[in-house]
């Protein structure tokens, strides 16, 4: 036998639990470590659990986008875009052009938003506790803005079947041509600050490594994916609405690891910023709604449509009857999916790298849990 | 005698109690600059511009309930802060301000502050064993081996600034660099005091044995209320010491540029270099992420302990074909330039690579088309 | 250049900001026009009425339920001084339950119901959200008195007359 087998040694078993500052929300992770090495991992979830697919069953489509915003709570009218496309594809509405845009913008300024949350954490995860402020400063800057479109900070419901709610104010474009610089400025501080320091990057390279194979059979999407080198992106592969108008770059990383998917998420708001500014030049006027009834009756039938999120591949499988409440609708979240994937990151990994790992996926307890 | 000695318990509770006021205003400044450097504005409700925070602060912890874990060894938990603390105050007897105004001064005081200064290290053990919490055991180990290995490269480079003036008495050292503080003539020798300093007291980077984010939340983890209190205040005793031994090893103390022969202005100027050097170890914290608890013992060991012997050889040389003094500056500059430059390369190269290149590299590695996701 | 000296210009750069705190509560910051508040109800000050029928369009469409409402004859309409047959009675709100979707004030065919700027309700009683008709009322004025309100059709016939 070897010394490690003579010796008999227990594996410690490491509880972090619920309530954890460094956790993102609601979620238990329990690590068995050896020494300072993590054997194994066995996340619990749940906390979060809200019975969203039931509760719409039972209402009408004009109320479950308030069920959506609340998903994943960071990227709101991203899953509020999904769920309104699965309803107009059933229908086969046209949504006018002007919505799209609307919708377009709000959606790639919220990518920024989510972005800049996850800058902020993951920076704060590492230990250092400057980026959060700088990130929430430019984030209350875009959520100004989504108050005065949309009338809600966090919470919109502004999306409808067919287009949006109602027209933009008349400072739209302004107000966002005003807010893009200082956002500008902050991601390039961010490289200054974060990206390529010297004590970060040791904390998270070759950290938490995983390769694009794994990534793509455990279905780990997203800029997590994009990280590992595998080169989908849902705008660009299978463009919905008008995403095939604008021209942008997919950030790829090159190893897979913690760093890397800091690194992509950051130039992916650059990506988005340049994709606002070219849907702002573009818009037109026009109206902003599709002609439908009151209350939507998608046909009988069922569809999955899926679109880029900040945080992966988010898709919604609707099945209609042709009531005016869906069948059945079901959710596939991008964090829930992301998470299969943590065992593997973490096989060698240290305890301290646990959190870290934890922080570079990027989760939303809103949507794991739904 | 009894004179003397009235003399010495006045001179004593002075230094405490000004000891005590110096930690109330650190953790004002603390918080303060810290905000600052966050575009926020800081404690402002309790007392004018949040003066008065500190004091709210200690009142609060000292009302607080001290809870004493059952299955806890009683006589080492109790006996933790004090080991950690009275040792922080004990190395000040013989730190001078002034030229006459140390408690006592001794001829081996550099000696006497850095055996001292390590017996808090025990305590620390102490109170991680004594808590009887797995993490804390783990906590009050990691410090341990963090605090043991950063004391070397501060003993090396203690002793580099000794060869200079050839004694090891603070006020002598300070007279000694009445013309050129020795931060002009060995600024190796600063970065290793300052870096190790940063990492002695425990403060970001090197901070993971009392991080909140990390797992393991460190050797203070059952202590509340006064215990803690005693805890907090050995921790800022501590970054004070060493801020003030950086302003009088290296800075000049009171006697660079020009020498007050007033006392108090001595004071001032010495307190005044201190703060300085605060506010760069507070800098240090609001810009820096913390490193990993096995790559800061591999940062003592494989960059501290060299370079602070290469400070000692380079000094070394310099004393011994007694060269101009400016041959030690430009080697001491040559040596930290290159390690920051080589430090900098090192850890960077992979990240810093063309935007072609990446995505050459991106292209090798994946092995996956678009297409195979379906 | 070392690229954590680099770190540290960023953030003492930041000292020279100015600060973007905001002392709450002494200073209240702004809400934007079209801020969706708590709903409140709108009173019609020509015809000395509140302008909700209790038709309860809102009360049904809430995806949350957390509206009750009353209607009953209108006493004004047999006098003849207003046009509306059926007049509000009871109405309840619960705060605490309502999410400020927004759906009600879509839904309301008689510009009854709008999304005050209110939205700080903190109560010392338990279930103290449940607002009633006379302080839904009284928010309404208050809301009408800061904005300047009028009624969606006088809104569309405006717009509809300065683009004639």
């Amino acid at each position: 036998m070897t010394v490690e087998q003579q010796l008999d040694s227990l594996e410690l078993m490491v509880n972090v639990g619920p309530q954890h500052p460094a956790t993102h929300g609601v979620f238990r992770m329990v690590l068995w470590i050896d020494g300072e090495r993590i054997v194994d991992v066995e996340p619990h979830i749940g906390y979060l659990h809200r019975g969203t697919e039931k509760i719409c069953e039972n209402e009408q489509y004009s109320q479950i986008i308030t069920l959506f915003d609340r998903l994943d709570y960071i990227a709101n009218f991203n899953n509020e875009w999904v769920v309104c496309m699965a309803a107009e594809k059933l229908m086969s509405t046209e949504v006018p052009d002007r919505a799209q845009y609307i919708r377009t913008i709000l959606c790639e300024l919220n990518r920024i938003a989510s972005h800049l949350l996850f800058y902020g954490t993951f920076a704060l995860d590492a230990g250092a506790m400057s980026p959060v402020m700088y990130a929430f400063r430019e984030r209350e800057r875009i959520q100004q803005i989504f108050e005065a479109t949309s009338g809600a900070r966090l919470m919109h419901n502004y999306f409808r079947i067919g287009g949006v709610k109602e027209d933009v104010p008349a400072d739209f474009v302004q107000r966002i041509t005003a807010a893009l610089d200082p956002i500008k400025a902050t991601i390039e501080e961010a490289d200054r600050l974060v990206t390529f320091n010297e004590v970060f990057l040791a904390r998270s390279r070759d950290v938490g490594t995983i390769d694009g194979k794994t990534a793509v059979a455990l279905g780990f999407t997203g800029p997590n994916m994009r990280a590992s080198g595998v080169d989908f992106d849902v705008r660009r592969a299978a463009p919905y609405a008008i995403y095939d108008r604008f021209d942008f770059n997919v950030p790829l990383g090159d190893r897979g690891d913690c760093w890397d998917r800091f690194w992509v998420r950051i130039r992916e708001m650059e990506e988005s910023v340049k994709i606002v500014e070219q849907a702002l030049k573009q818009m037109q006027e026009g109206p902003i709604m599709a002609p439908t009834r009151r209350i939507s009756r998608p046909p009988k039938g069922e569809v999955y449509v899926h679109a880029e999120n900040p945080r992966g591949d988010f898709g919604v499988y609707l099945v209609s009857n042709g009531g005016d409440r869906p069948y059945r609708l079901k959710i596939r979240p991008p964090s829930f999916c992301n998470l299969m994937s943590l065992k593997h990151m973490m096989r060698d990994a240290y305890v301290a790298d646990a959190i870290m790992i934890l922080g570079s996926i990027d989760i939303v307890l809103g949507e794991v849990d739904r | 005698m009894v004179a003397e000695l009235c003399v010495i318990a006045t001179k004593l509770v002075v230094l405490v109690t000004s000891l005590t006021l110096v930690v109330l205003s650190m953790v004002w400044i603390e918080r303060k600059f810290l905000a600052r450097l966050q575009e926020r504005l800081g404690p402002t409700v309790v007392g004018p511009f949040g003066l008065l925070q500190p004091v709210a602060d200690a009142l609060k912890l000292l009302v607080k309930e001290d809870l004493i874990p059952a299955l806890s060894d009683k006589l080492l938990f109790w006996l933790a802060p004090i080991v950690v603390f009275v040792p922080s105050y004990l190395v000040w007897v013989t730190i001078p301000f002034a030229r006459t105004t140390a408690v006592r001064n001794l001829e081996t005081g550099l000696f006497y502050i850095t055996a001292f200064s390590v017996l808090s290290i025990v305590g620390l053990v102490m109170a991680g064993w004594g808590s009887a919490n797995k993490y804390a055991i783990l906590g009050g180990l990691r410090s341990a081996a963090q605090l043991i290995s950063y004391e070397i490269p501060i003993i090396m480079v203690v002793i580099a600034v000794v060869m200079l003036p050839q004694s090891m008495n603070l006020v002598t050292i300070v007279q000694d660099q009445r013309t050129i503080p020795y931060a002009a003539l060995q600024p190796l020798g600063l970065m290793v005091f300052l870096i190790a300093g940063v990492a002695e007291v425990g403060r970001t980077p090197f901070d993971i044995y009392v991080a909140e984010s990390e797992v393991m939340g460190g050797p203070f983890i059952e202590y509340s209320g006064a215990h803690w209190a005693v805890f907090f205040l050995a921790e800022y005793v501590n970054t004070f010491t060493i801020a003030v031994m950086v302003a009088l090893l290296f800075l000049g103390g009171w006697s660079f540029p020009f020498m007050p022969d007033v006392a108090w202005l001595s004071f001032l100027w010495v307190a005044l270099k201190a703060y300085l050097v605060f506010l760069v170890i507070l800098w240090f914290r609001g810009t820096f992420p913390r490193l990993r608890i096995d790559q800061l013992m591999s940062f003592a060991w494989k960059v501290m302990i060299p370079l602070s012997f290469v400070n000692l050889v380079t000094t070394g040389v310099y004393l011994f074909y007694g060269w101009p003094k400016w041959t030690l500056t430009l080697m001491s500059l040559a040596v930290t330039v290159a390690v920051i430059y080589i430090i900098y390369r090192r850890m960077t190269w992979s990240a810093r690579v063309t935007a072609e290149e990446r995505l050459a590299r991106a292209r090798a590695y994946k092995r996956v088309e678009a297409t195979d996701v379906r | 250049m070392f690229a954590s000296i680099k770190g540290l210009l960023v953030t003492v750069s930041h000292i020279f900001k100015k600060p973007v705190t905001a002392q709450y509560p002494k200073q209240h910051l702004p809400v934007q026009e079209r801020y969706m508040g708590f709903p409140v109800l709108m009173w019609d000050y020509q015809v000395v009425e509140p302008y909700c029928t209790g038709c309860m369009v809102c009360v049904r469409n809430c995806p949350t339920g957390c509206m009750s409402a009353q209607m009953i004859d209108n006493p004004l309409f047999k006098e003849g001084k207003s046009k509306r047959r059926k007049i509000i009675e009871s109405f309840e709100i619960n705060y605490g339950r309502c999410i400020l979707c927004g759906i009600c004030v879509e839904v309301c065919n008689f510009d009854a119901i709008e999304m005050s700027h209110q939205h700080e309700l903190s109560v010392v009683v338990r279930n103290g959200n449940r607002t009633n008709l006379q302080d839904l009322l009284a928010m309404g004025k208050a809301y009408q008195q800061e904005v300047g309100w009028k009624p969606k059709s006088e809104r569309e016939g405006a717009k509809q007359e300065a683009t004639a």
